[in-house]
């Protein structure tokens, strides 16, 4: 929360927060340029904050190896050879795995794999989630009571484990990735979404729209959505972090692309054993560009989640 | 409040049956051919259809359904397609391992995140709050087994403080099993810190805002005094609902875990599962965390009503 | 008249318990520094009681608040003094101030539903307060008690064993004055302390306020934005505006005779002294709040002020004394000119309003009711409901929470579906009991214009679609013509065609709610039912949206259902008033009729709770207890428990029908009109 929430409301919030007769002046009118302007306002305010600036640096560098690939990679991520094993040195600057591919090369490539599902998934998922969070929060009644009881069903599911069988079963192509994990978040976006249609349900303007005849669609999806928006933009963002963190735990359980791949979840689990014998490096670049990745985005989305929460 | 407990009871049943049909669903839509997956790609036909019809895969699905249920409802599994071994004795003994590993990595976890959030609410938008955040952000971002693996190099293979391979061995004191568990489940509390420690400083912030906080200053508390005595109450119900909601997710996240430790819990005995395609060992090992994700709810609503009178008043009619 | 002018004419004296000299506070927003208070000054004797008003962001609750020194975190107070009973609050220490706090000042606020920690009982926040002061547990157990009793509560053991959620909202606000006395304060701040709490509720409160004062020496500063509570309360008041005080004096003066152009503005705007929308138009002030912070480097009130001069623009005016030095100041280089501003006229169309010959008849309601089903309880929130409407007619519709005026609302709308057994008809004919049943000229025949236009409106669209869409809707229009109609009823509404691009979160409050009128008015509407539609607005804007609304009606000859609990407003603009209490009409007539009684013994008390700005005191009638829950309503006459004139044996056992006491009047009581006419002569209670 920032400094400016407690003296943000409307020109009548004397009644409600009275610790504070003050209203910021909404931005003084202008014109019809109006709704670009403070969408632009938003904009602005987000660029400034440094989690935003930080976060971009680093997708940009993955993207960037993501699209480039092996454009910039210092070797083949697959095909180059050199003595496996090999401590990370000016050479090889991650080292080598146990096949004597280069560590730094396979980590830049790696970026692709997961860049090119988890943005999708995580869209996939929020659609989904989107449309059954307005059923269950303005239908309500029945469909959100037997609704709700299937996303609670799903909370206190493993479902990491219920995506391994699915992906196990139907083949580990990325189209199967995307579609388990978008389903995967539909239940944690309905809850989300539908709390925020709940609020919005009891609201005048929807019963000024049902008093002119609206129909049910029309006031769910024209009436409503624009105003969740802020929440499902935050739940986008957020979601593609977790799509990353998703991904990487399916392929390092070996729902991944089969080995050749330079997958980071998949390398790690290809690295992990051999850290005893006092080889990190191939197990800890790779995870490191992981926990890069879900933290830059997470932090895009911290961003994001603070300036359309605060307006 | 009996009628309450009944009535969670009641939705328990329910939410365990929708789960038990989630998996059958999962497992029977999908095509696969489970004897062949069981006796692998070089058996013959006639051996995997035997065994395909021992299992009742030949059966029409509805009646496979019904004996699935009845498996569920009787909490009685069946047997282990691969080993044979009663489900049951295969899924509690680990359960009881990783209910320990799980047990440990919140005890490390939740005095500590608790304390940083109400530090960083206390210090709102100093340095120190942006730090506790940002550390917070970043720890909840990084999955289990890649705190896992980073954690195993640096302690039990640079400093070897902990063991690569956490199983202890029979027989071991918990001293030593600490010993064995605290990396793996250093590795969980990491992930669990960001959750809680965000949770419960935004809990605490918006009872700081609230009235009765602002009574209590005018009646001239001293802040320290406002906090323990009027705030922690209200503001730790948030924290306490993540905790148990987590639990589901906890057994998620402790399957890579205990594979990056070679550790035979819950998590490992589901994800052999997975690959054998054992099913009623799946059924059992993800009914189990249902019911565990139930108990662990109830606990915390309980919990809840017993810090807040209006919920209890709620509860107890 | 004679006229100083020394600017510190306010000069502290020497034994004030509140000192405030020339305060200013900033408030820091996304980096920029506002300016909330320009320089505030006041000062209020031991056992004086002080009223601040103004209207929405004038600055009084900052007031109020830099007193005890509690500013948001982005607040400062950048200049000038504050002091209690002569220690400068604004350099204490921060233990220093703790200890101020415990032992000096107090503070009660709105909402005290929300001032009590929700998970602590009452008594244990109550003996808190006594042992911050050094008592022992035991001590201050005794002293919480007696605590409780002072402040008129029977059974305080019991209270004091209860949650706060457990206690209806003037028991409350009574604990919550129990704490703030608890250190008999040498300034005790009330901050809105009745808002939000039922007008009968809300009497009982000031009249216990009124005693303790009596029984106390603290200085009150009370913050109030209804003008009759600070009259009726306070011996001096102060009028602010944009973070200054303007005028200053003695209550009953400062209302009957202002001397600022703003007090004089403030005070027309108000529907008083049994004003009727058929004799005068409501004042209007031009123009609007400045926004805060804005750079104001003269006159505050130069931009709306009627009666400005060139002075004005050049010179700060300074802080005039006004008469016999009793007190009263004015800021304004033209006190003597206050007599030049014009009253607002009526228009001709209202004034030719004949509002004695009833219409034909729209709507009517036969045998309505509305039982809510909650798990196996059956909350019967309306009950039995009789009612017409006449053409170009105002019904007001009156009443305290639970008494099912928003539930006769929704039912008439049919939004929510009236009991079997019960019918909604419109020039006639029967109507669905649900809105999705309803005809599209049906539809278009009855709207709603609601309490909060933030919630009205939706906040996503523009103003232009948001009428578009009625219009579309409500006429089949479509098209170019339909934006040509659009343009038409904005302008008739007074907006501006730039208004019709923006969104609703940049207009401000009135003209929101001018969007939302005109929503209604889009398919021309035989009958709108308006729902507290000005009780969120500042004075001088409701009284725009008043006119507004008589002047709509007398040209459209469009029939209101008005519900209010501003007894003032329903004064103003009904025809007929209709009383509410537990889901029943306990009286309906002619808005004269009801204003001059006889009254249902209800109705009685409920006028006689109003605090009067103009002064006049009615005899107050006290009601026992609490307004019972709809769920499990009394006995026989659904009132007899809290009513005064109660007969025992008659009341308890049946419930009186409604029946016509003189043309037109009808009323639900068992004791004859003749009996009640005679009681409500006599005063009965002192």
């Amino acid at each position: 929360m920032s400094e400016s929430d407690q003296i943000e409301g409307n020109p009548e919030s004397m009644v409600s927060t009275p610790a504070v007769d003050v209203i910021i002046p909404a931005t003084p009118p202008a014109g019809p340029s109006e709704r670009r302007a403070a969408r632009k306002e938003n904009w602005r305010l987000i660029r400034r904050r440094p989690s935003f600036i930080v976060g971009n640096i680093i997708a940009i560098v993955w993207v960037t190896c993501a699209i480039l690939g092996t454009r910039i990679t210092p070797h083949d991520p697959l095909d180059f050879r050199a003595k496996p094993h090999l401590s990370p040195s000016s050479d090889f600057w991650f080292g080598t795995d146990k096949t004597g591919r280069d560590v730094l090369s396979r980590v830049m490539a790696g970026a692709r794999d997961v860049l090119k599902i988890a943005p999708p998934a995580a869209l996939l998922g929020v659609l989904f989630g989107v449309i059954l969070g307005m059923l269950m929060g303005y239908i309500g009644k029945r469909v959100d009571i037997i609704l709700s009881r299937i996303v609670e069903a799903f909370l206190a599911l493993p479902v990491v484990l219920i995506a391994l069988l699915a992906i196990t079963t139907l083949g580990n192509s990325s189209w199967v990735v995307l579609g388990v994990v978008a389903v995967l978040f539909t239940p944690v976006v309905a809850r989300t979404v539908r709390s925020a249609v709940l609020a919005e349900r009891d609201l005048d303007y929807v019963t000024s729209a049902r008093l002119r005849g609206e129909s049910k669609m029309f006031i769910m999806f024209k009436e409503v959505l624009p105003n969740v928006s802020g929440p499902i933009v935050v739940e986008l963002t957020v979601r593609i972090g977790y799509a990353v963190f998703a991904i990487s735990t399916l392929s390092f359980l070996g729902a991944g692309p089969p080995p050749p791949s330079p997958d980071w979840g998949a390398q790690v689990s290809e690295g992990f054993n051999s850290i005893s014998a006092g080889i990190w490096w191939t197990t800890f670049f790779p995870a490191a560009a992981i926990a890069s990745l879900v933290i830059a985005v997470n932090l895009i989305a911290d961003a994001v989640q603070s300036v359309l929460e605060a307006s | 409040m009996s009628r309450y407990l009944l009535r969670r009871l009641g939705s328990a049943v329910i939410t365990l049956w929708l789960l038990a049909t989630i998996v059958f669903v999962v497992v029977s839509v999908l095509p696969s051919n489970v004897g062949r997956q069981i006796l692998g790609p070089f058996a013959p036909q006639e051996q995997v259809d035997a065994l395909n019809h021992r299992l009742g895969f030949d059966r029409p699905i509805i009646i496979q359904y019904l004996q699935s249920m009845r498996r569920v409802f009787t909490l009685n599994f069946g047997e282990s397609y691969t080993s044979g071994a009663p489900v049951n004795d295969v899924i509690f003994p680990a359960l009881w391992r990783s209910g320990k590993l799980a047990l440990l990595a919140f005890i490390m976890t939740i005095p500590v995140s608790i304390l940083a959030g109400i530090i960083a609410a206390r210090r709102q938008d100093k340095l120190s709050d942006r730090a506790i955040v940002n550390l917070g952000l970043a720890t909840s971002s990084i999955p289990e087994f890649v705190s896992a693996a980073v954690l195993l190099s640096i302690f039990c293979v640079h400093w070897k403080l902990g063991k690569a391979f956490a199983n202890p061995p029979d027989g071991a004191t918990i001293v030593q099993q600490l010993q064995y568990l605290w990396v793996p489940a250093l590795a969980m509390a990491i992930t669990y810190f960001g959750y809680l420690a965000r949770m419960t400083r935004a809990g605490v912030i918006s009872a700081q805002h609230s009235d009765y906080a602002r009574t209590a200053t005018m009646k001239g508390m001293s802040s320290s005094q406002v906090m323990r005595r009027h705030i922690m109450r209200n503001a730790l119900a948030p924290t306490i609902t993540v905790i148990s909601v987590q639990i589901g997710y906890l057994f998620g996240g402790i399957i890579g875990v205990e594979r990056v430790f070679n550790y035979s819990g819950l998590g490992s005995t589901m994800l052999i599962a997975v690959g054998k395609r054992d099913i009623p060992v799946l059924q059992g090992a993800v009914l189990l965390v249902g019911i565990i994700y139930m108990f662990s709810t109830l606990a915390a609503d309980l919990l809840i009503a017993a810090l807040n009178p209006r919920v209890r008043l709620e509860v107890s009619k | 008249m004679t006229i100083t002018n020394p600017d510190n004419a306010v000069k502290a004296p020497a034994s004030s318990a509140l000192s405030v000299t020339d305060l200013e506070v900033v408030y820091n927003v996304r980096g920029i520094p506002r300016e909330v208070l320009r320089g505030v000054s006041f000062h209020i004797a031991p056992g004086e009681a002080y009223g601040l008003v103004g209207e929405s962001g004038c600055g009084k609750s900052t007031t109020a608040y830099a007193a005890l020194r509690y500013l948001p975190r982005n607040g400062r107070i950048v200049g000038g003094t504050v002091s209690v009973d002569g220690q400068d609050v604004t350099a204490m220490s921060n233990e220093r101030l703790r200890e101020f706090r415990a032992r000096d000042a107090s503070m009660v606020y709105q909402d005290p539903a929300l001032a009590m920690n929700p998970t602590l009982r009452v008594g244990r926040q109550l003996i808190e307060s006594f042992t911050l002061l050094g008592q022992s547990k035991t001590d201050a157990e005794k002293s919480a008690l007696d605590a409780l009793r002072k402040v008129r509560i029977a059974d305080p053991e019991r209270v004091m064993d209860r949650f706060p959620f457990q206690l209806s909202g003037g028991m409350q606000q009574r604990v919550v004055i129990a704490m703030a006395l608890a250190c008999d304060p040498k300034l005790l701040v009330l901050d809105e302390p009745t808002t939000g709490l039922d007008a009968t509720v809300e009497a009982e409160v000031l009249d216990l306020v009124r005693v303790l004062r009596q029984e106390s020496d603290a200085a009150v500063l009370l913050i109030a934005h209804n003008l009759g509570i600070i009259r009726s309360l306070c011996d001096r008041v102060g009028v602010m505006y944009a973070g200054r005080i303007v005028e200053e004096g003695p209550s009953a003066e400062v209302f009957d005779s202002p001397q600022h152009p703003y007090t004089v503005g403030l005070l027309r705007a108000l529907p008083r002294r049994g004003v009727r929308k058929t004799e005068r138009a409501l004042a209007t002030i031009p123009g609007l709040l400045p926004l805060i912070g804005s750079p104001l480097p003269t006159c505050v009130f130069l931009d709306r002020c009627a009666i400005a001069s060139e002075l004005c623009h050049t010179t700060a005016p300074p802080l005039v004394a006004i008469g016999d030095g009793t007190g009263r100041f004015s800021r304004c280089h033209h006190v003597d000119r206050i007599g030049e501003i014009q009253e607002t006229p009526v228009s001709v169309d209202i004034a030719m309003l004949n509002t004695s010959a009833k219409g034909a008849d729209v709507l009517e309601l036969t045998h309505v009711s509305k039982t809510f089903h909650q798990r196996n309880l059956a909350i019967p929130a309306l009950v039995d409901v009789d009612l017409s409407l006449g053409e170009g007619e105002t019904l007001g519709i009156v009443g305290e929470s639970g008494s099912g005026k928003s539930t006769l609302a929704k039912t008439l709308l049919g939004i929510e579906a009236a009991d079997e057994g019960g019918s909604v008809s419109l020039d006639g004919h029967f109507v669905a009991p649900l809105t999705t049943g309803r005809s599209a000229d049906e539809k278009r025949s009855m709207q709603m214009i609601f309490q909060n236009p933030d919630s009205a409106l939706n906040r996503s669209w523009t103003v232009r679609r948001i009428l578009m869409r009625s219009v579309e809707k409500l006429t089949g229009i479509k098209g170019d013509e339909a934006n040509t109609r659009v343009e038409a009823l904005a302008a008739h509404l007074r907006l501006t065609p730039r208004h019709l691009d923006l969104k609703p979160r940049q207009l401000s409050g009135g003209l929101k709610q001018r969007v939302a009128i005109a929503r209604a008015f889009a398919g021309d509407p035989r009958i709108v039912v308006c729902d507290e539609p000005t009780s969120a607005l500042d004075v001088s804007v409701q009284a725009a949206i008043l006119n507004l609304l008589a002047d709509l009606q007398s040209e459209k000859k469009t029939s209101y259902v008005f519900i209010s609990h501003d007894m003032g407003v329903v004064r103003y603009l009904a025809d007929r008033i209709a009383v509410m209490y537990l889901g029943r009409i306990q009286e309906l007539g002619p808005t004269d009729a009801v204003f001059n009684g006889p009254n249902h013994p209800y109705t009685e008390a409920l006028l006689s709770a109003i605090p009067n700005v103009d002064g006049e005191e009615r005899v107050r009638i006290r009601l026992d207890g609490e307004i019972p829950s709809p769920a499990n309503p009394p006995s026989g006459c659904v009132f007899h428990p809290r009513c005064p004139r109660a007969m025992p044996g008659v009341c308890e056992v049946s419930e009186p029908p409604l029946r016509e006491v003189e043309p037109g009047h009808l009323m639900r009581c068992h004791i004859p009109v003749e009996q009640l006419v005679e009681m409500q002569r006599t005063p009965t209670q002192g």
